[in-house]
């Protein structure tokens, strides 16, 4: 099991309410799956994804990674653990805009201090896999938006991750490029074994997936 | 990528490097005047060490040197001259020139110094005169002086040359080749001549005398008698002196530091604003890193880098312009020619100088980033990915 999570509960304050963005949510993800976290905008996915990733701390309840309980790590093992174990691909593709599509992919190889020749080899390799070898020195503003989620795909990959999240990757693409990002991303991720969560709003994403959550007010109403 | 950070901002960067550049500016111009001004002045403190200098009551004397006003007559001299304790006694007339072509400067631009012929070593100590120079000669009737290197160089002198001074033609004799703020800027001339010119008569001996004693070590005690046999004296030991110009020195070190700590502190509120301002609009980017496990510390050290480079960039420009100001004043005030002070920068602005002032600015540019740098790397990353949709 590469992530279970125990009760778990997100709250947040708005003003004298209280939102419930997740509640006492419990969930297991198998290694090497196609996992879709669906429901509509509000549901709490990106809460859920954010708790799952480590990006966030649960008001109540548990996430274990790799059986390990996230509650008792600093946020420096958090940190090493979202470096070397976990892929974020955006919705809105979140490239830095002062890097070329190549150094953002280099960017998570970098700080894991890769050797800079071992970057270079293994960012072109992810390049050839997503299709875009001759975009290596243009900046994010020169590329369209399916050649932005693509580099995202090749950045969520670089360090080769266990666990990789997607938040709405087809969010911002038409019908067409979104089938199409999401079975490059599927593919990858086989071929890899790596563990890929979605979380989606579109129906179409659930055909590809091995197991599907049902999220609706921050409860699981359906697993699948 | 920092770098390049700064240039996506390009408008932004500029006008605040700008800002920095402006206060450095400000920062060496009022930085090197100053340094200047001290230094001469420190400077002056060289001359008459260990002998006692007379001058009249009412002058006001920097260092050595009366400034404004007050003259000796002949029976002062005659009698500092039997004060027990006395070895000898060497009169001077000395004249600041402030008019050049009717117009008042703000400092002097040349001194005339009037000293008896032969006794030219107390003034320059063993400072040599420019190949194929002499001393001005004894009589009179030749009218002979001696110009330091700067007025030399400025007017084009050369032994032989004339110079005009109280509407008087002089000769040039020599040329003393010396450095120092002082004697590179002075007209020696004998004493008698310079009385002629500047008094018309010989009934006061000049306005100062410098005393040489006995014995080493009596400076206080000699210069006590000096004042209790002649009235209407001050005799300066070189403790006193130097106690004249300390308050004066002070005041100008703790304008300058001043002025420098008020510019210093509206360049780091500056870079801090631009830096709080950049920050909060590449949030997104910084939660971006975050989100795939950059360090902490990296993110802090990006902001930092950032505003360092702004501080850098705007402490060299600062620099440059400021030294071409400084330059600028400094021709204003002495009445030197422009071209005369681009070859002898580092005399204005010294290097030593110059690396302070951008160590300080980079420094300044580098707290400035602090805040910006917490603010950055401690963002909440899941509130503004979350906010993002």
């Amino acid at each position: 099991m590469i992530v279970k999570t125990q009760e778990l509960t997100r709250t947040y304050r708005l003003g004298a309410s209280v939102i419930m963005a997740v509640n006492k949510v419990n969930l297991e993800i198998k290694e090497a799956t196609f996992v879709s976290i669906v429901g509509p905008s509000g549901s709490g996915k990106t809460t859920l994804l954010n708790l799952i990733g480590l990006n966030d701390h649960p008001t109540s309840g548990k996430v274990f990674f790799k059986n390990e309980d996230s509650s008792l790590l600093t946020d420096k093992e958090r940190r090493k653990i979202r470096l070397q174990n976990i892929g974020f691909v955006f919705q809105t593709f979140n490239l830095l805009p002062t890097l070329t599509a190549l150094e953002n992919v280099e960017l998570p190889m970098a700080l894991a201090k890769v050797p800079r020749k071992a970057q270079r080899e293994k960012a072109t390799q992810l390049f050839e896999a997503v299709g875009l070898t001759d975009r290596l020195q243009h900046r994010p503003k020169e590329l369209s938006m399916g050649e932005m989620q693509r580099v995202a795909i090749a950045r969520a990959l670089a360090n080769n991750p266990s666990l990789v999240l997607a938040d709405e990757p087809t969010g911002e693409l038409d019908s067409e490029t979104g089938t199409e990002i999401v079975k490059l991303l599927s593919d990858l991720c086989r071929k890899r074994k790596t563990t890929v969560v979605v979380a989606t709003h579109d129906e179409k994403i659930i055909d590809m997936s091995d197991f599907m959550y049902r999220i609706r007010d921050g409860s699981i109403i359906h697993a699948h | 990528m920092c770098l390049r950070n700064l240039l996506r901002r390009r408008f932004r960067t500029s006008l605040c490097i700008f800002g920095v550049s402006l206060a450095t500016i400000f920062i060496v111009a009022i930085g090197a005047t100053t340094t200047r001004y001290t230094a001469t002045i420190k400077e002056m403190n060289i001359f008459f060490s260990g002998d006692v200098v007379v001058v009249a009551e009412g002058a006001m004397v920097i260092q050595a040197f009366p400034v404004v006003g007050g003259n000796l007559p002949v029976s002062v001299f005659e009698k500092v001259q039997q004060v027990n304790g006395v070895k000898t006694a060497v009169p001077m007339l000395v004249r600041f020139g402030y008019q050049v072509e009717a117009v008042i400067q703000l400092v002097p631009t040349n001194v005339s110094i009037g000293i008896p012929p032969g006794n030219w070593s107390v003034l320059v100590g063993y400072t040599p005169l420019k190949p194929g120079g002499n001393w001005p000669s004894a009589d009179l009737g030749k009218k002979e002086v001696v110009v330091g290197s700067s007025l030399a160089k400025q007017y084009d002198l050369a032994v032989g040359s004339k110079v005009k001074l109280e509407k008087t033609d002089l000769t040039v004799a020599g040329i003393l080749d010396s450095q120092s703020a002082l004697l590179s800027r002075s007209i020696i001339l004998p004493l008698e001549l310079a009385q002629g010119l500047y008094y018309g008569h010989t009934l006061w001996i000049g306005n100062m005398v410098v005393v040489e004693l006995e014995e080493e070590g009596t400076e206080k005690e000699v210069a006590d008698r000096i004042e209790a046999e002649n009235l209407g004296v001050k005799a300066l030991t070189t403790d006193e002196r130097n106690e004249i110009v300390e308050p004066l020195l002070h005041d100008i070190e703790t304008w300058n530091l001043g002025i420098s700590s008020v510019l210093y502190l509206l360049s780091m509120i500056l870079v801090t604003t631009v830096a709080m301002i950049n920050v909060s609009e590449r949030r997104r980017d910084f939660a971006t890193l975050d989100a795939i496990g950059a360090p902490r510390s990296s993110i802090f050290r990006m902001v930092i880098i950032e505003t360092i480079l702004i501080g850098l960039l705007g402490g060299l420009a600062g620099i440059l312009l400021g030294s071409i100001t400084a330059i600028l004043i400094a021709s204003f005030y002495t009445n030197i020619p422009l071209s005369m002070f681009f070859f002898d920068l580092f005399d204005i602005v010294p290097p030593l100088l110059m690396i302070k002032i951008l160590a300080s600015t980079i420094a300044v540019s580098c707290i400035a980033g602090v805040i910006p740098a917490i603010a950055a790397s401690r963002r909440n990353i899941s509130e503004v990915l979350r906010s993002e949709y």
